[in-house]
This record gives C-alpha cells, sequence and structure tokens, in this order.
C-alpha cells in the first residue's frame, strides 16, 4: 500500500479521484491564500469611488434598503465617507490602486481583480466560517481541507495543508477555520507556528537520551513487527507501522523546510522581517513560499482576528493593517516570480466582507462598517489573468451591480485551477452529497487565462 | 406522475434564483411570456414544468431525460439556444438543478425497505432459536453461506475487550490474574456484571450519548460564551446509564421533562437538566436576526431529534422533500411545530443529592468571596494607573486623553490595547499594566468558576398561554427561507408511519403547552417503528465496532441496509420487551458467543474473500482505542488517573498563545490534580479542543456524531512519542515501577495484562538497565504499541 494513504494525503472515498486524476488538468499545484481578516474596504483599496468625494459628508438614505447586515448600525442616520486615500493608475494594465498598498501595486499586472464578490451573513463569525468552509455555520469542511481531500499531498513528509493564523488574536472558532468537518481527521489543517517548535510534539523530548531514543525507536519497531506477524489480517497494523517511520521523517524534514535563518539576509528584509510592524505577517508569507515550494498543497495565512474592521477610523485603522501587510505580500509575489513559481502557484487576497461607504453621522472620526454586497478580492498567478479586471459596483461602492459574484464562484475558481470540479468533489454526509460551493458555484472565467 | 409543484417550488430555491436568471439569459430572446415559442416559457419554474408543445420541459431528479437538457445537447434538434451553445459549466449546473429535484412524490416512495422498517420490530414477528437468540440469527446466516463463527477468544482478550468496551479503561494485573484463574463457569458472566455496576461504565457509555447530541459547554462562534451549567446534562447522562434509566424515559425527560407527570418521573432537577439536550446546537449570540437565530436553533432540534431517535435524516427534508425517504417538506415542519413554544432558558433548578449541594454552595461562596477581593484589588490599581498617567502626562482629570486611556482599560487583550494605544508599549508603563491585567485576570478566573456552581439549569420552557398569547405558528418555508413561508402547519408525526397528515393530538395545555410531551410519547412507545431499533443498533455499533446497519443515525433508502434484518427486529421486540433496559441489552449482547468469538478465524483468507468486511460476523472486529479510553487508560495506567464524578468541567494546558489569542475569552487552566481527570470531565469548548483528542479522531461538537472515524496518521504518532502526555505518565509509571520487584514484568502487566514474552523481555531489560530514563523510555514504546491501542 502506498504510503500517502495515510498520512496527511488520502484515504478511501478520496483515492478513487486520484486514481482517476483530477478532474481536469490543474493551472496550480498550490494555493497560498491571505485571509484579511475583518474586511478590508475595496472603497480604499481597489475599488475607487470619486463620488464619494462630491457627497462626503452627506446624509446616506436608507429607506430603500430592506436588508442591512448590522440593523443597530444603520437604524441611525448615516452619512458618506470619501476615501482619505489617494488612487493612482499602475502598470501595463493601469490598474488604480490607492496610496495604501504601494508595494502591491508595483504588481499590479499581476493582479486578477474580481470588485463584485458578494457573500451571506454580515457578522464576522458568519462570514468567517463562510469564507474558509462556504458555509455561515460552524461544522463544514475548510476549503483547503476539501482540496487535499481531493488532491492529497504532493510532499509525504510534510502536511498537505497549512494553517498560518496570527496566535496575537486567532481566528473566531480557532481550528474549526482550517478543520475537516464531516471529512476524516487526515484532512484537517496542521497549524505551523512561527516559533521554535512549528508543529506540536514535532521535536523529540529535550530531556531525553539521544542513545535512549534510537533504542525505543527499535523497541518499538520489533515489538509491533512481532505483533503483526501474527495478525497478518489486520492492514492497520502495518500502516500505524508505517506512520511512526513517517513521522521520524517529518522530524527531518519540517525544521529543514522551515529553517528561515539560512535565507539570505536581503529576502529576510524583502519580507520585512528586520521591521517589527511586519515581521509577524512577513515571516509566515515567506514560511508560505517555502511549504508550496517543498510540495504543500494549500497554505492559509492570516492576519489577526477582526484586524481590518475599520468601524472607529478607517484611516488609521487600514493604514496600520496595510503597513503590517502590503510590503510581505509584495515580496512574496516578487519571491514566487523570480523562482519561477507563481505559474502553478495560485495567491489568493480576500476578506470575509467588504466594508460600506458610510459611517453613522454621529461619529466625529469615520469609520466604515460590513458589507456583504460587494468586496474587491484579487489572484495571483496559478493559470490566472494578471492585469484582468471584473465587476463593477454602484458608483458609491456599496453593492456590486454587474459580473456579480459570490463566495461560492471563489470557491469553485479556486478548485478548478487546482484541477477539480466542485460539483463533482463531493462527500456523503449526514443523508446527502456534501460539497465546498453546496449547490455549485460559477467559474470567474473573465479572470481566467 | 407528475410531482405537485409545490414541491419543486420548495426544493430549489436555487433554481429561482440561479436557474431562472441562467435560462432567461440564454433562451429569454424567445422563450418569455404569452409569446414564447413552442409555448414554453422559461420566466419561472412553474412555467418549464408546464412545458410548451412538446410537454413538460423538466424531468425532476434524471435531467438526462428532460427535454430543455435534450435540445441544449443537441441530442433533440434543432439545438438550443438557436444558432449558439450553452457553455459547459452553464450546462453543468443545469444538469445539477435538475438533478436535485425529487423524481417521484414522496408518498408514493413505499417501497420493500420501507415496507420492512415502517412496521414495528414486534409485528415482524423474527423466530429466534438457540441458547442466546443472537448466535441462532447469526449463525444461521452464516451457514447459508457456508460459513462459521471464530472460536472464542483466548480468556486475556476477552476480559480486555469487555474492559474496554463496558468502562473505557483497561483491566488491572489483578482482575486479569483473577480472571485467569477463576474456574467458575460464570466468571465471564460474574466479570460483565462487576463492569456494569462500576460506576466508571456510566462516564464511557455517558460520553457515546454526548456525541450523539453535540454535547458541548460553549456557544460557538465568535464569542464563544461559555455554558457554565451545561455539565449538569452531563452528569444527568453518567447518572441515567449507572441507574439503567429506562430507554423510553430517556427519551421522554430530554425531550419533554418538564411536561412529563408521569409515576415514573424523576425529581425536577433531572427533568429539567436532560432538557438541555434541545439546546446544544451553536449558537451565535450576537446574531443580526433573532428570528434568523430561533429559526436555526428550531431546524437543528428538528434534525437532531430525526436523527437521533428515530435514525432518520429528517434534516434532508428542511428545504425540499427528502430525496430518498418518505419524508415531505410539510413533515419536517409538522416535526418542527412541536418545538414552536420551546424557548431557550436557564433556570434555577436546585441541585439533587447526588450534585452535592453543601459542596457546590460552598464552592460557589469561595470563588464569589475571590472574585470581590480582586474587584477590590483591581479598583486600587486603576485608581493608581490614573495617577500614573495624569502625573507623567501633565494632564487634568478631565483630559479626553485620560478617559480614552481609562476606556481602554476594559479591552479584553493586551494586544488590542496595544494596537489602540502605542504608549502602553513604553517601558514605565508595562510593568503596572502587566500587574493590572494580572488582577483582572484572576478577578475574571473567579468569577468564571463560580458561574460553574450556579444552580441554574441549562434548559428550556414553553412559551405558552397562559404565559404568552398563543403558541406561534409555523409555516412551511419554501428553501428554508425564512421570508419564503407558505402554507401553515399544526405539529404532526411523520406521516410515512401514521398514514395520515392529521395534526398530533396534544394531550393538554395549561402552564406548558404539552406539545414536546406528544412528540416524546410518540418517539418513546413500542408502537414507533424506529426508536427501539435505532438504540439497539447504537448498542451493538459499540460493542462490534459497525452496527447491524452501519449507518447508525440514518436508517433510509440512503443508508445501508441491515445486516441482519430479524435479528435487528428480535433485539429490538426484546428492548422492549425487557422494559427498555439498555444493561439487559449489554447483558445479552456480551453473553453472545458472537460477541465472544476471537477476532482471527482459522479460515481467514477464505472467509475474508467472501466477505471482506465482515457484515456477516464471522469474527470479532478489531477496535482502535477511541480519544478518551487512549487517555485515560494511560492515565490509569500510571496510576495516576484522578477518579472523581462530576461536577464542573475541567480546563486543560493549552499553549499560551493559545489561551491569550482570543478576544472574548480568556483560558484560565485547571490544577494539575484537577486535569488528571477522566475525559469526558474535560470541558467541550467549542473553539478550543483538546489537540490530543482532535489527532485521535474526537468529534468536532457542532454537530451529532454517531460514529467516530478511524484515521492512522502521523500526528498520532507524534502525539504519543513527544507529547507531554505519555512522557509525563511513562516517567510515573517508571517511578511505580521500580518499588515493584519486577519493574519491566509490571509495566507489562499494567499495559497489556500479559507477561512480557522471552524477547520482550530481553529487550525491557536493556532499557531498564539505564536506571529510571530506560523505564521510562520502555514505558512510552508501551504506550505505543499497536498491541495496547487496538482491542482484539
Amino acid at each position: 500500500m502506498d504510503r500517502r494513504h495515510f498520512l496527511f494525503g488520502l484515504s478511501g472515498a478520496a483515492l478513487s479521484h486520484l486514481e482517476a486524476g483530477t478532474h481536469h488538468p490543474a493551472k496550480a499545484d498550490a494555493c497560498i491564500f491571505l485571509a484579511m481578516l475583518g474586511g478590508v474596504s475595496q472603497i480604499d483599496t481597489f475599488d475607487p469611488k470619486p463620488k464619494l468625494a462630491e457627497l462626503n459628508g452627506k446624509i446616506m438614505d436608507w429607506s430603500k434598503e430592506k436588508k442591512t447586515d448590522q440593523p443597530n448600525l444603520f437604524a441611525k442616520p448615516r452619512k458618506f465617507v470619501a476615501s482619505p486615500f489617494r488612487f493612482q493608475r499602475y502598470g501595463q494594465s493601469g490598474r488604480e490602486i490607492s496610496e495604501l498598498l504601494p508595494e502591491t501595486a508595483k504588481w499590479a499586472d499581476e493582479l486578477a481583480v474580481c470588485r463584485s464578490v458578494q457573500s451571506d451573513n454580515g457578522n464576522h463569525p458568519a462570514a468567517v466560517f463562510q469564507m474558509n468552509t462556504g458555509f455561515i455555520i460552524p461544522g463544514s469542511p475548510s476549503m483547503g481541507a476539501w482540496v487535499t481531500y481531493g488532491l492529497g499531498s504532493a510532499n509525504q513528509n510534510l502536511p498537505a495543508f497549512v494553517a498560518m493564523p496570527d496566535f496575537r488574536s486567532i481566528p473566531f472558532s480557532g481550528a474549526q477555520q482550517w478543520g475537516s468537518g464531516y471529512l476524516p481527521a487526515e484532512y484537517q489543517g496542521t497549524v505551523l507556528r512561527a516559533a521554535s517548535e512549528p508543529i506540536r510534539d514535532l521535536a523529540s523530548p529535550g530531556d531525553v537520551d539521544q542513545k535512549l531514543l534510537a533504542a525505543e525507536r527499535e523497541a518499538l519497531r520489533t515489538m509491533n513487527g512481532a505483533y503483526r506477524v501474527q495478525r497478518p489480517d489486520n492492514p492497520d497494523l502495518q500502516a500505524r507501522m508505517d506512520s511512526y517511520e513517517l513521522a521520524y521523517r517529518m522530524q527531518m524534514e519540517v525544521p529543514r523546510v522551515l529553517s528561515i535563518d539560512a535565507e539570505p539576509e536581503k529576502v529576510k528584509d524583502a519580507y520585512g522581517l528586520n521591521d517589527p510592524a511586519t515581521a509577524s505577517f512577513g515571516r509566515r508569507c515567506l514560511m508560505a513560499r517555502k511549504l508550496v515550494e517543498a510540495g504543500v498543497r494549500f497554505v492559509e495565512v492570516f492576519t489577526p482576528s477582526q484586524s481590518w474592521d475599520a468601524h472607529g477610523d478607517i484611516r488609521k485603522n487600514h493604514e496600520k493593517n496595510a503597513r503590517e501587510t502590503d510590503k510581505p505580500i509584495a515580496a512574496l509575489l516578487a519571491d514566487l516570480k523570480q523562482r519561477g513559481m507563481l505559474p502553478r502557484t495560485l495567491v489568493v487576497y480576500m476578506g470575509e466582507f467588504g466594508r460600506t461607504p458610510d459611517t453613522p453621522a454621529e461619529q466625529e472620526t469615520p469609520g466604515r462598517d460590513h458589507n456583504t454586497r460587494c468586496q474587491s478580492m484579487w489572484f495571483a498567478g496559478g493559470g490566472m489573468k494578471g492585469g484582468s479586471t471584473i465587476g463593477t459596483t454602484d458608483e458609491i461602492g456599496h453593492k456590486a451591480v454587474e459580473n456579480v459574484y459570490h463566495m461560492h464562484d471563489v470557491h469553485a475558481t479556486i478548485l478548478h485551477q487546482m484541477g477539480l470540479n466542485d460539483l463533482r468533489l463531493t462527500y456523503y454526509f449526514g443523508g446527502r452529497n456534501r460539497r465546498l460551493t453546496d449547490l455549485g458555484g460559477r467559474l470567474i472565467k473573465e479572470l481566467q487565462s | 406522475m407528475r410531482p405537485s409543484l409545490l414541491l419543486i417550488l420548495s426544493c430549489t430555491v436555487w433554481g429561482q434564483e440561479r436557474l431562472v436568471p441562467l435560462l432567461k439569459e440564454h433562451c429569454g430572446a424567445c422563450h418569455l411570456g404569452t409569446q414564447a415559442q413552442g409555448g414554453l416559457s422559461v420566466d419561472s419554474l412553474e412555467a418549464l414544468m408546464q412545458g410548451g408543445k412538446h410537454g413538460p420541459a423538466l424531468t425532476p431528479g434524471a435531467s438526462g431525460q428532460s427535454l430543455l437538457v435534450q435540445y441544449v445537447t443537441g441530442e433533440k434538434t434543432p439545438r438550443m439556444p438557436l444558432g449558439g451553445t450553452l457553455q459547459p459549466g452553464a450546462l453543468a449546473r443545469l444538469r445539477a438543478a435538475i438533478d436535485s429535484m425529487p423524481a417521484t412524490p414522496v408518498a408514493a416512495r413505499r417501497d420493500s425497505h420501507f415496507e420492512w422498517l415502517l412496521r414495528t420490530p414486534a409485528a415482524n414477528a423474527p423466530t429466534p432459536s438457540g441458547q442466546n437468540p443472537i448466535d441462532g440469527f447469526v449463525s444461521s446466516r452464516l451457514e447459508k453461506e457456508g460459513m462459521r463463527m471464530a472460536p472464542e477468544a483466548p480468556r486475556r482478550t476477552l476480559l480486555r475487550r469487555i474492559s474496554f468496551d463496558l468502562i473505557g479503561l483497561p483491566p488491572t494485573p489483578e482482575e486479569m490474574r483473577a480472571f485467569e484463574a477463576d474456574s467458575d463457569p460464570k466468571a465471564y458472566e460474574k466479570a460483565v456484571d462487576r463492569l456494569l455496576a462500576d460506576p466508571r461504565y456510566g462516564e464511557r457509555w455517558g460520553r457515546h450519548w454526548l456525541d450523539l447530541v453535540r454535547y458541548a459547554e460553549s456557544d460557538g462562534f465568535a464569542i464563544d460564551g461559555e455554558r457554565p451549567t451545561a455539565w449538569r446534562y452531563r452528569d444527568y447522562v453518567v447518572r441515567a446509564f449507572n441507574r439503567d434509566k429506562r430507554y423510553d424515559l430517556f427519551v421522554k425527560e430530554q425531550i419533554a421533562g418538564d411536561e412529563y407527570r408521569g409515576k415514573d418521573a424523576s425529581p425536577l432537577g433531572d427533568r429539567s437538566v436532560a432538557l438541555g439536550f434541545l439546546r446544544f446546537a451553536p449558537w451565535e449570540a450576537d446574531a443580526n436576526s433573532k428570528k434568523q437565530l430561533r429559526q436555526d436553533l428550531l431546524n437543528d432540534i428538528t434534525g437532531t431529534v430525526g436523527s437521533v431517535f428515530l435514525g432518520m435524516t429528517t434534516g434532508c427534508a428542511q428545504c425540499h422533500d427528502h430525496k430518498y425517504d418518505p419524508i415531505p417538506t410539510k413533515d419536517y415542519y409538522r416535526l418542527q411545530a412541536f418545538f414552536a413554544g420551546t424557548a431557550t432558558a436557564d433556570l434555577p433548578v436546585a441541585f439533587d443529592e447526588v450534585e452535592r449541594p453543601p459542596e457546590m454552595r460552598q464552592r460557589m461562596r469561595q470563588h464569589e468571596d475571590a472574585a470581590e477581593a480582586a474587584q477590590t484589588a483591581l479598583d486600587g490599581q486603576r485608581e493608581e494607573l490614573k495617577e500614573r498617567y495624569i502625573a507623567l502626562m501633565k494632564v487634568g482629570p478631565e483630559d479626553d486623553g485620560l478617559k480614552k486611556f481609562l476606556g481602554r482599560l476594559n479591552t479584553r487583550n493586551l494586544f488590542f490595547l496595544e494596537q489602540d494605544l502605542p504608549l502602553v508599549k513604553e517601558p514605565e508603563w508595562r510593568e503596572p499594566l502587566r500587574a493590572y491585567f494580572a488582577t483582572r485576570d484572576t478577578m475574571q478566573r473567579e468569577q468564571e468558576l463560580a458561574r460553574r456552581y450556579q444552580a441554574l439549569a441549562y434548559t428550556v420552557r414553553d412559551v405558552a398561554p397562559p404565559a404568552a398569547p398563543d403558541v406561534p405558528d409555523t409555516y412551511i418555508l419554501a428553501g428554508g427561507d425564512l421570508a419564503a413561508r407558505s402554507e401553515k402547519v399544526e405539529p404532526g408525526f411523520l406521516s410515512c408511519v401514521t398514514g395520515s397528515s392529521a395534526a398530533a393530538e396534544i394531550p393538554f395545555g395549561g402552564g406548558s403547552n404539552g406539545r414536546r410531551l406528544a412528540l416524546a410519547e410518540w418517539i418513546a412507545s413500542p408502537q414507533n417503528p424506529f426508536t427501539a431499533r435505532v438504540m439497539v443498533n447504537r448498542l451493538w455499533q459499540r460493542h462490534w465496532g459497525e452496527g447491524l446497519v452501519r449507518t447508525p443515525s440514518d436508517f433510509g433508502k440512503n443508508g445501508e441496509a441491515p445486516s441482519h434484518p430479524e435479528l435487528l427486529d428480535w433485539l429490538a421486540a426484546e428492548f422492549v420487551a425487557k422494559g427498555w433496559s439498555v444493561k439487559a441489552m449489554h447483558r445479552l449482547m456480551l453473553s453472545s458467543a458472537a460477541y465472544r468469538q476471537g477476532s482471527v478465524h482459522p479460515e481467514q483468507a477464505a472467509f475474508a474473500a467472501k466477505d471482506p468486511t465482515n457484515r456477516l460476523l464471522w469474527r470479532m472486529n478489531w477496535q482502535r482505542l477511541d480519544a478518551e479510553a487512549l487517555r485515560d487508560s494511560i492515565l490509569a495506567i500510571s496510576g495516576r488517573l484522578n477518579p472523581a464524578m462530576g461536577g464542573p468541567p475541567v480546563l486543560f494546558n493549552v499553549p499560551d498563545d493559545v489561551a491569550q489569542g482570543f478576544e472574548f475569552f480568556k483560558w484560565f487552566p485547571s490544577s494539575e490534580v484537577e486535569q488528571r481527570r477522566r475525559s469526558v470531565y474535560l470541558i467541550q469548548r467549542r473553539s478550543v479542543l483538546l489537540p490530543m483528542a482532535e489527532t485521535f479522531d474526537a468529534p468536532n461538537l457542532s454537530t451529532s456524531c454517531a460514529r467516530r472515524q478511524t484515521t492512522i496518521v502521523a500526528p498520532q504518532a507524534l502525539t504519543l512519542l513527544n507529547g507531554s502526555l505519555t512522557r509525563t505518565e511513562a516517567s510515573h509509571l517508571a517511578e511505580l515501577a521500580m518499588g515493584t520487584a519486577d519493574p519491566v514484568g509490571e509495566m507489562f502487566w499494567r499495559m497489556l495484562g500479559r507477561a512480557p514474552s522471552a524477547p520482550e523481555r530481553a529487550q525491557g531489560d536493556t532499557l531498564a538497565a539505564q536506571g529510571n530514563p530506560g523505564l521510562a523510555s520502555l514505558a512510552t514504546v508501551l504506550f505505543n504499541l499497536n498491541e495496547f491501542l487496538y482491542v482484539e
């Protein structure tokens, strides 16, 4: 039996996929998902709205809107807020990007931007669940788990799906955001820490003598071996023995892959590791590149929970968060490109929802609230068309009006680029075949190359 | 036969939202309105079903037979849309939408499977034979295939098997030696009785039940607020199993404990706490729409009651008629209507004697006092910080910056404080702020602890006349959408069982609306075709590793058919005849030869070729210890398992960054001694699972878990080789063994219930020669052995 059956890779139902190959030829071998928790304002990054400068301070009329994402906030009068950030055109594509993201802007022609992604719930926890699992309630597998279930691992000595939260503020519901839901546990994301022990219990205990550790290993092999010989009928016994051999190899491989110290100073600097503001996100972006290079399928890097949630002060909040992420993200794109990895690596940048064009009228410092009717997100690499843009929002950036897409469509597109068909990637649970995209998503064709 | 329009409309909101616009976009130029070509209009599902001159455009459930698809693919000409083709993606979605429609009206779905299932077990009148009828059924089925059961397993294996099965812990060396030496022909039965009388039986089997009811002690979602007294439900379940509470009563208490007035009714405490069952769904405390929140809870209850008690996937009928089973959407909402008057409530309910009320009172007071003391200290520290701010920043007491600073002191997390107030990173602020937050932690911890000892039940109550004007009406919601109300329904039982859609008779009104009681009485009745079968199958599953129906919460068409339907029927009838006694079922099952057979057969290869998954039970299945049994056993073997039963949950250690990383709560681990209690007492917090349990396939706490997965992955090896649980207990075991005459032998006996073989002895001696660390290494090896993790 191939050993990937029982590591992070495959078993049972998923095997049939692999034997049949991917559903169609993949454009990307790996995906790096940059989760901008809290929700980035589209109006202040990729979707300029000059009209708002005109309306700035005027009272917004919400009476015609039946549904709102945050009823309490919208019950009172609200006023329009112009973006405090200047926009400029970049690259051949002439893409407009605000001054918040000067480093990302240098890669304007690599980005495929969708400005019209909608989602179903304006509350952070439900929305974060939807971004990660497709559903607004807990219990479903995360997209990384689905990809792993579909594709297995490309490096048997590493987890196929790695999650890197910011431990200063963990995503809501913690491990459920990278959990395997009703899929078998082997598909759950493995948390990597930037700290000394990247994977829980990876290192042998420091206080046990090396010789003893070697003797333990030998004794375990012999005793398990003798037991198995008398019970040849149970394949699990051999599988479990092999899982120990894999564990020993992981102990060697993981620290090697993740050793950042050996990286040239220039690279560390580019990712911002020497600057306290960018070090946390930068370190994880660099690890993401190294992991993908070593064969990891899906890496998700999270900003701190609710970090982009700019209710109180759009300028201050977004300046801070852009400062922490812009440079590392640009470095990641540059690094992938320079190593020739970008064409086969899909990078995705999105938050759980977008933000409103207005703020409560009584609020002195303008902020922006939750908005499920549109957000701007981007793909790079992995068979997406750099420099392309799709989706139009209304003139105030309140909702998507043309080429409207849904979170499910983003998921369908990610799966598609990785060689999986979202309608066919199913798992039978609770009486029916389940999917990441529920009843199916639409591919964002305009952005595919 | 054509399905009714309502069925289709309710089945695909997606169809309405996405299919129709898609068709309008591609076909609308010719096929819209009254002038539509060929009489076919695509502007609604209704119109598509109505069809044009060739007949209905859609054949629900069969896209290939749908005219629409046949024209679009060119199978019929002219190919549509005229002069163009539909993109492959659009075609796939079109097919998916059509395939997801129910193919036949649900009421007509009475096939042989349901003919069997819908008759009560007793009505099927299976004929038992043999001393233990289980063996009669199993053997006669095997004989038909020219097969037979394996010989009885060795005594050592049997004691290990029943010990893990019944109490989730290995036999002690003394128990093992005594059992092997016991010449009484009833030795085995005596051992079964001893284990069934052991209170640790309730802890083991209670945990199985908690899996099913998605038991959790927190809300989930963002805030993941603790449910501080939910643990009383856990203890109620443990007691119920230990006392062998009649299963029909157990069901009634969890659905309608408050409304039940039978002679055998338990004390109010138990009945009220048992209702926690209805509340264990995830709960979005800060949801924007309270109406949706209520609907979500009702949906969870409707689905969970169906799968747990009836073994029917009723939840599948929420948005559309069940696709495989005879459960129309209407039945889903009729079932839901039993709960329409139910509201969540935390009610004062005094502790029962067995819950140790004086201790609870005393502990609560102790923690309240400590919280108060911390509050006083905190006020002082806050005042000092204020003074310090005024002095350092040279501002007056009314300064805005000062007010903001003081406001920020209420923030939950130092990270957010630093984000908002960079000044706190300055050296002269670090220490006083650290001290302030430490005091606040103490206060919060003590407050949290005090809340867990309150005499409150995490329960529900009825909102009904006279307390409320009326029970809210229940409507069928098309596609499960609150905004899409259609027909109003009354509470009613599954129509496939009763044969009618008549409203259920509600026994009484008064202070309670009696609806849930009506449902409970219907479920917990010998006449209900599902209840007894589903429960005996669950018991069977836990003993054999697989149920007679291998999809224990899905007895419907899409589940696996029973391997031994007659045996299942006989067991179910016997269960009812024995007064719904779970322990009687254990005795019956464990005394059978089918249970006592070995896990390897003399004709292994031949039989495995005939029946590779052992559906016919020609040998015993292997079972890997689940996360709880594994953890508890390691602690028991090192002699350090804390046997204390019941009470508030235990918080295990987590890495500091996890403990501090959540915005809405902090994590305060329990004392070391507390942390050595059985796993069933560890807190079940949705956002912080015990990592070791997660690695070993523990349930995710959000939905009912009827059957655990058993994965084999490298992180499990890392956990057992390097994790603190094994390493810590290994050195304690080494110490304990050192004090005995034969340390190596002692370890094998404690771990595996046997003496080491000659090669094992040699290997053990080599390690033991290195003293305590060597013995600890041997213990680690033994904790990792397949022989330890697998029960034969």
